[in-house]
């Protein structure tokens, strides 16, 4: 996270020796922090490798039919036989990446507009924030769960790109306020007077002053986006090809009976747990990161 | 009052056309659904031996438009249908229209919905209290790390969590529905007991997964007036503690009632996970049968009153406001 | 003598029952905690402030003079304290040593305290009116009616509509009406000593001179005992009759305001009145103080806290604090200037 936010940055030698500085303070301060990177970590190496280790379709066995956890079914098996935790392994990908697409998305439109209706003002910045908040007063998941009746979410990405493009209002708004508010205190006017073209303006001076902020909402983004799919796939709206964890919980509520029986208990706490650690891990790392940019905060 | 009146014309006006918005993307849905089941019913109704003219009208009575007009046609109305308050009939439960049947269901929604936010709000303002109070205390960080949990935790893992642990675990309460079929309904003892007992667990996740929001909302505006001038003032002009609290605690509940107004609009729509787990039919539960047996009139007519309860949720939080803030009331930020 | 919580706030004739008190501040030292740990924001204060006498502290921002003021109502903020000294009031005894009730009932009743006109003072949700009640049961004043009564005379002496006022919230009143609403609120309970805090920033010229002239009138009307905190030298000069100079914490000169102000001794009293420009003369001959003020983190610990800026410094300003020497009616610390007249009465003998 932290070498892209340095890219988009354009930041000078000192700037990078500063964060660099801060990231360690921040480290020392609280080790806790820590955690949350390797978390993530940990995420990602499974959502791109986890998938190889296990064979596609995982094995059944007929004789352990939600069976309880042991050494060897760390989180006991389904309603098939299958290993419970190989199918957390395997479904993150589809969580996981539908997640990034949505997080992508959602920050390129939310903060593309924002730009957009705080730097030009006026007229489309009244259209645009209107829209914004009509889109945002809109309620999302009965909206989604209308969709999904004409809409196909197939792959993870087809589902990212429809749950970023219905979310980049919050990021659109905050991005309009802070470009509003450099405005205000001269930043552009002063930049143009130095007769630099809009293109610098936005590139150079605007975007690297927001890129903490940006990078934190695409980490909340993410964080928001794997409820909601998980949750769109629990509640059985959609057709499912693949085993993700949405799909996992349904199957352990509505068809193992969960909820009733301790039986099916393992199976639905897995997915739960997963998504509980990745909220953990991006809570931390978004706690670090407020606190390596906000400088308000670090002086305490 | 003309400042409240101008404000509530915009209010109503916004209103409506976010109601015209959602209705017109119901109306593009049931119109594009795969599969055209609105010819196909028409074809069946004429199969049937019903005259042409007669299989239209019943076809139109179903989806709120008749299957051979132009799209234009189709749109005003149907449309029109929804200001007569006709939004069709359901499929699912044949010959009802969606407005019963929508009716039938808000009852189970309304006031699970009202007794667990308000139960969450006082709960989650008395200990935002405390937890700005008590800030630098260990008390104050439990308390607002319990509420960071409650409030990032999305509403689903709240609720089969809860069921997990008091209907699997620990099987003290009925897993789902309304009340034991045992009962006779009615107005007895064995019947609204069980209605309670089954109400319990819906309310109460209401009730958590609201309450993180509160106690968060609450400290942080309690610790900003804290820090208002006029409270030190207050305090250097030797008023009684009692009536600094007080002072206190208008200025920083203030702007929560508005968040209140609105949550409860917000929740007629975010019940629906809680409502799909513990098989509580309401609107939420409702919206999702409807989704999933493709019962499209049903479907938009439950998306549409979702989105009317945000839309007065909304214009009265904002009325509400108006009346207890004097600032708005005498247009002193219409003004600024 | 406190006086008897049934006494009612009388009207014109009552304020003949008290009597302005006189205020003798000892050795008032206030710390602040900091991750750098304590660090003073005013050091061993000597002041008296005379019965019936109007005193003004001029200092920058940053000198420690609101926190001096906060200390007069034993009402520093924390993360600050009052680690030594005393604040004597004739009638209150030390306020430093006062604690929970007898503190809250001093104030209001005692000494009143005016806000700096731009602040809110006032609680947005409540009427002017409903919030002098809510003061008054506070105080316990068995007769509300009187209360409102006397209120909207003061207001009435200082030129506003009293009944309309007290039926306005904060948000309908502008800045120099509020301020006279503070200094209502300061006196409405027949406090005879009141403090002032920055009375006239952000307000306009012609508010300013009127809420300078209802200051002075009221004080004489009523006989109080007054104390002006402000950065602007010509508040005080057109009010106070003493002044009393602060910097880094600490008073550096004090006397009769004719006298400092036309014959200023302390090199940083000299460098404030020659920064103002006139109207009259040359724009160039006001000359802005070379540096900038400490803040709480890079006041020297040792020595002279001016020196940093001084153009008369010299070895010892680095190592010792300059004690107060009276010259006349004045007290002034500064080892240059002891240093002249030890000089030129060396000279003489």
């Amino acid at each position: 996270m932290s070498s892209a936010i340095l890219e988009t940055g354009g930041t000078t030698a000192a700037m990078r020796r500063d964060f660099w500085r801060g990231v360690w303070r921040v480290m020392r301060r609280k080790p806790s922090r820590l955690a949350g990177a390797v978390i993530l970590l940990g995420f990602a190496f499974m959502g791109v490798f986890g998938p190889m280790f296990h064979p596609e379709p995982l094995p059944r066995d007929p004789d352990e039919i939600y069976a309880p956890m042991s050494a060897e079914h760390w989180f006991g098996t389904d309603g098939q036989g299958r290993d419970v935790l190989a199918q957390v392994v395997t479904g993150s990908r589809y969580v996981l990446l539908s997640a990034l697409v949505t997080a992508v998305i959602t920050v390129v439109l939310g903060t593309a507009i924002g730009l957009f209706s705080g730097f030009k003002r006026g007229r489309w910045d009244t259209v645009l924030m209107r829209l914004t908040d009509m889109k945002l007063t809109i309620p999302g998941l009965p909206l989604l769960l209308v969709l999904s009746t004409v809409w196909s979410f197939g792959s993870a990405v087809e589902m990212g790109l429809v749950l970023g493009l219905l979310g980049w209002g919050t990021v659109a708004r905050a991005v309009r306020a802070q470009t509003l508010s450099l405005r205000e205190r001269g930043f552009i006017e002063a930049v143009r007077g130095l007769g630099l073209p809009t293109t610098h303006i936005v590139g150079r001076e605007l975007l690297p002053s927001m890129a903490p902020y940006i990078a934190m909402s695409m980490l909340i983004t993410v964080t928001g986006a794997v409820y909601a799919q998980v949750g769109l796939f629990f509640l059985g709206v959609l057709p499912y090809e693949a085993d993700n964890w949405g799909v996992m919980l349904n199957l352990s509520v509505f068809g193992g009976g969960a909820l009733t029986t301790t039986a099916a208990l393992p199976y639905m706490l897995a997915p739960l747990l997963a998504i509980l650690l990745l909220t953990l891990g991006i809570v931390l790392v978004v706690d670090a990161m407020d606190e390596i940019f906000n400088p308000r905060l670090r002086e305490e | 009052m003309t400042v409240i009146a101008r404000r509530l014309a915009g209010h109503l006006a916004r209103g409506i056309a976010m109601v015209l918005v959602v209705a017109t993307i119901s109306f593009f849905i049931i119109r594009n659904i795969p599969g055209d089941p609105i010819a196909a019913r028409y074809q069946k109704l004429v199969e049937q031996g019903m005259s042409p003219e007669a299989a239209e009208r019943a076809t139109a009575v179903m989806y709120g438009f008749l299957p051979s007009g132009t799209l234009w046609e189709q749109y005003v109305d149907y449309m029109g249908g929804l200001f007569r308050f006709d939004l069709g009939v359901s499929v699912t439960n044949p010959g009802t229209p969606v407005t019963t049947v929508l009716g039938e269901a808000a009852k189970w929604t309304v006031l699970p919905v009202l007794t667990g936010t308000l139960l969450s709000f006082l709960l989650g303002v008395t200990m935002g209290v405390y937890a700005a109070i008590k800030r630098s205390g260990v008390l104050g960080d439990l308390l607002a790390i319990s509420g960071s949990l409650l409030h990032g935790v999305p509403q689903y893992v709240l609720a089969l969590l809860m069921g997990a642990i008091f209907t699997t675990l620990i099987p003290v309460l009925p897993p789902g529905g309304t009340a034991d079929i045992l009962f006779e309904p009615g107005f007895n003892a064995g019947y609204i007991g069980s209605l309670i007992e089954h109400a319990t667990l819906p309310v109460v996740t209401y009730a958590l997964a609201g309450y993180g929001g509160w106690i968060l909302a609450m400290k942080s505006s309690v610790v900003t007036v804290l820090g208002d001038d006029f409270i030190l003032a207050a305090e250097l002009r030797g008023m009684k503690r009692s009536i600094i609290f007080r002072y206190i605690m208008r200025n920083a509940i203030l702007p929560l009632f508005t968040i209140l107004a609105i949550s409860l609009g917000l929740l007629f729509g975010g019940a629906i996970f809680i409502e799909k787990i513990f098989n509580y039919p309401g609107l939420g539960f409702l919206l999702i049968e409807s989704v999933t047996n493709r019962d499209y009139a049903l479907m938009g007519g439950a998306f549409l009153i979702i989105t009317v309860a945000i839309v007065v949720a909304n214009i009265l939080a904002d009325l509400f406001y108006t009346v207890i803030d004097p600032r708005v009331r005498s247009g002193a930020e219409a003004a600024a | 003598m406190p006086a008897t919580p049934s006494a009612i706030p009388g009207g014109k004739t009552a304020s003949g029952e008290r009597t302005a008190p006189g205020v003798r501040i000892g050795g008032l030292t206030v710390v602040y905690r900091t991750p750098a740990g304590e660090l003073p924001a005013v050091s061993g204060v000597d002041l008296d402030l005379p019965p019936g006498t109007i005193t003004g502290v001029v200092g920058e921002s940053g000198s420690g003079k609101s926190t001096l003021a906060l200390s007069l109502l034993n009402a520093v903020q924390p993360p600050g304290r009052i680690s030594a000294g005393s604040v004597e009031i004739d009638g209150l005894g030390d306020v430093v040593a006062l604690r929970g009730e007898d503190l809250r009932r001093a104030r209001g009743r005692h000494v009143g305290y005016v806000f700096q006109a731009a602040q809110n003072s006032l609680n947005p949700l409540k009427t002017v009116g409903r919030q002098l009640l809510d003061l008054g049961r506070s105080h316990g004043v068995g007769d509300l009616r009187a209360l409102v009564r006397e209120a909207g005379d003061l207001l009435g002496r200082m030129g506003l509509d009293g009944a309309r006022v007290l039926d306005s919230y904060q948000h309908e009143l502008s800045g120099g009406m509020r301020q006279r609403v503070g200094i209502m609120f300061a006196l409405v309970l027949n406090a005879h000593l009141v403090v002032l805090d920055e009375p006239t920033t952000a307000l306009d010229m012609i508010t300013q001179a009127t809420i300078l002239r209802i200051i002075r009138e009221v004080h004489e009307e009523r006989g109080l005992t007054t104390l002006v905190i402000t950065h602007d030298l010509g508040v005080v000069a057109e009010v106070a009759d003493r002044l009393a100079v602060m910097y880094g914490g600490r008073l550096v000169e004090q006397g009769p305001t004719r006298q400092v102000l036309g014959d200023p001794r302390h090199p940083y009293t000299r460098g404030l009145i020659q920064a103002i420009p006139r109207l009259v003369g040359d724009i160039g001959e006001a000359r802005a103080l070379p540096g900038r003020p400490p803040t709480l983190a890079t006041i020297p610990a040792r020595g002279c806290v001016f020196r940093e800026r001084c153009p008369l410094r010299m070895d010892v300003c680095e190592s010792e604090h300059p004690p107060a020497v009276a010259h006349g009616a004045r007290l002034v610390s500064c080892h240059a200037v002891e240093a002249v007249t030890a000089g030129a009465r060396k000279e003489q003998a």
